[in-house]
């Protein structure tokens, strides 16, 4: 059923080799899920996001500290292996130094026709933060358009609002089927939705959606659900641990990745000004932990998600050396260890060790069905 | 040449009693990445155990210490009604009936070997360090391991054995005859702690000395992920580092709580956590039929 999903997931290159070849368009790589993709979806522009391979690599070394996170050198050489060269641009909306490091890099050493940096604001929580981007948004709008030499109009960024809209509506849907007792997917098919999403042109994968959606709900495949996790962290798509996990008698039913739920919980509302509307989404959407303060917001969002899911464990994880999610990493597990949700911290690299990673997650699992092991 | 890492293998069984006698008969076998051990209980009391070196394939050596372990007790496979595979080699046990983390075994044996008022168990194995806490039926609360890294481990202690030409049984004590203790040996990596210890023997610093160093080293690093989880009395350490009385010593010197004493071999902890929860699932099995 999530076949074509999973397609896309994995062979995103050739998907979008394609769609540049069917439609004469031009890809554009994005660093960073802040980055507004209506904007280049009004002006005909594919945007992709850049990922990592998960392999070992030795070519960032010259170029970024090995200290930086595992993710952000991993995407760094996916460009430097010319693994991306079918791209037209890059961008980077500003969230965090080390991924803003890898898109520097990368504009050095595989120059692109465009390129741009979007002053995304820290500051989410002041109240000068939605002027401030919708005029950066302004400033970009004119550079996408001198760029594409298409005038991008009101009409063009309504038609990419209700495309967007619709897809973070129809993921929606399908997160709203993790809900029942038994779900009908998988945390591993669920994440290859969202990545895919990522991948392809929105209105297409809405096609795909609603294709899915159409029959998930009757989908019967015996599968055990076994504990209830959620999965909660930095930049995550490694499909390969979510599948170990869920091999191991549960499942996760929820998320809070900027490759799951950050990604797409939030809709553009509609504003008489659309780049202000736009700038709103992005200002209020659920926060990366680098935007997250004075307040923490985004605690009670995953208590939300926790509840309505009815989680009964979270895997907590991050990229190693990530250090916005570093500093959530302690308050986040104490928020859920009061609710009783018990937490299983792991830090991520490029590859993961799945035997040392097992034995934490069989050990972890076998804490709620222990019970059973006793006299 | 002499193999001063050589750690003497061991097993025992209770001549006093007679299998024969008991109704439930339950197996653990834990196969480490350095030692392994099989442990048979009889009614829920310890019977018989070994403890061997783990060879390079897995199945062979769960047999190898299941065998010892039974030898000359007329103690067949075939009486062991139900048998738990536990550590890194859970699942390349080929006569257990279920295989469960050595996180639980561990947490479970400490709670028969040292009584069930542990509350922390700080397991120093072979290739890794877990860090456990439990309630009073030895049920895991939480718990934190080591990444990627022997260093503090029984596999490092080897290698330093190895270098200073010290047997390994010998290595704790003589890293107490110090007069004062050094400063910690900066590398808790084994590879780096080698280099860093041969430096400081060219320097003239006696063996005592140096071992004195990493020894205290190796306990600063697990007193850090002790404190990750914190520390509940009782503690209690298993494995076989704690066996060496230069780390535990230096370690509840650190933290400022004495663990309870072993009773028992304490690399058999997972064993015999082993051997508990497969007396649990036997009596369920039979109660089920």
């Amino acid at each position: 059923m999530f076949e074509q999903l999973r397609d896309w997931e994995r062979n995103r290159h050739e998907y979008a080799k394609a769609w540049k070849e069917r439609t004469g368009g031009k890809v554009l790589g994005y660093f960073c899920t802040y980055v507004p993709e209506e904007i280049l979806h009004a002006a005909g522009v594919l945007p992709v996001r850049i990922l990592g391979s998960h392999e070992p690599q030795d070519v960032t070394e010259p170029h970024i500290f090995g200290m930086f996170c595992p993710f952000c050198r991993d995407c760094l050489a996916q460009g430097l292996k010319g693994r991306y060269d079918y791209l037209d641009g890059i961008m980077i909306a500003q969230s965090c130094l080390h991924i803003r490091q890898a898109y520097t890099s990368w504009e050095k050493h595989r120059p692109r026709e465009f390129s741009y940096y979007l002053c995304m604001p820290h500051h989410v929580q002041s109240r000068r933060a939605l002027p401030f981007l919708t005029g950066e948004l302004v400033q970009f709008k004119a550079a996408v358009e001198q760029w594409t030499g298409v005038t991008i109009t009101d009409d063009d960024l309504d038609g990419a609002i209700d495309v967007y809209n619709e897809n973070r509506r129809l993921m929606h849907a399908v997160y709203e089927l993790r809900k029942t007792e038994n779900p009908p997917l998988t945390g591993e098919e669920a994440m290859e939705m969202v990545i895919a999403s990522q991948m392809t042109d929105k209105a297409e994968h809405n096609e795909e959606l609603k294709r899915v959606l159409s029959e998930l709900p009757k989908r019967q495949d015996g599968r055990q659900t076994g504990v209830r996790l959620m999965i909660i962290g930095s930049e995550d798509d490694d499909t390969e641990f979510i599948n170990m996990v869920e091999s191991c008698g549960a499942t996760f039913v929820v998320d809070e990745h900027c490759t799951g739920t950050r990604y797409f919980w939030n809709e553009v509302e509609p504003r008489q000004n659309r780049l202000e509307a736009i700038a709103a989404r992005y200002i209020e959407r659920v926060p990366c932990p680098s935007k997250d303060w004075v307040e923490r917001t985004r605690i009670r969002h995953i208590l939300e998600l926790a509840r309505e899911w009815k989680v009964d464990g979270a895997v907590v994880m991050q990229q190693k050396f990530c250090d916005p999610h570093e500093i959530d990493t302690p308050a986040v597990r104490k928020a859920l260890e009061n609710e009783g949700i018990k937490t299983l911290f792991l830090e991520f690299d490029v590859t993961v060790p799945v035997g040392q990673f097992k034995v934490r997650v069989e050990a972890f699992l076998e804490m709620f069905a222990e019970e059973d092991l006793f006299d | 040449m002499t193999e001063y890492w050589r750690w003497k293998e061991t097993r025992w069984h209770d001549e006093d009693r007679d299998w024969r006698d008991g109704e439930l008969i339950t197996a653990g076998v834990d196969v480490g990445s350095v030692s392994s051990q099989a442990v048979v209980m009889v009614d829920g009391e310890l019977y018989a155990f070994s403890n061997m070196r783990t060879g390079s394939d897995s199945p062979e050596s769960a047999r190898k210490a299941m065998d010892w372990a039974i030898e000359g007790t007329g103690l067949t496979l075939d009486d062991v009604g139900f048998v738990v595979g536990t550590g890194y080699g859970r699942v390349n046990v080929p006569f257990s009936d279920k295989a469960i983390t050595e996180i639980a075994c561990h947490a479970r044996g400490a709670n028969y070997m040292y009584g069930p008022s542990v509350r922390t168990v700080l397991d120093m194995g072979g290739q890794d360090c877990k860090v456990i806490r439990c309630d009073e039926r030895g049920k895991v609360g939480a718990f934190v391991m080591n990444d990627k890294c022997a260093a503090g481990t029984g596999r490092g202690m080897e290698v330093f054995a190895d270098l200073l030409a010290i047997p390994i049984e010998e290595v704790g004590e003589l890293s107490l005859q110090v007069e004062e203790e050094p400063p910690p040996v900066s590398c808790t990596c084994v590879v780096f702690a080698k280099s860093e210890a041969t430096a400081l023997l060219r320097e003239g610093w006696p063996k005592s000395k140096v071992l004195a160093a990493y020894c205290s080293a190796m306990a600063h690093r697990v007193v850090t992920l002790l404190e990750q989880v914190g520390i509940e009395e009782d503690f209690a350490i298993t494995g076989g580092i704690a066996k060496n009385i230069g780390i535990v010593s230096r370690l509840e010197g650190e933290i400022g709580i004495k663990a309870l004493p072993a009773k028992f071999d304490t690399q058999i902890a997972g064993g015999v956590g082993g051997a508990l929860f497969a007396q649990s699932l036997l009596k369920k099995k039979l109660g089920a039929n």
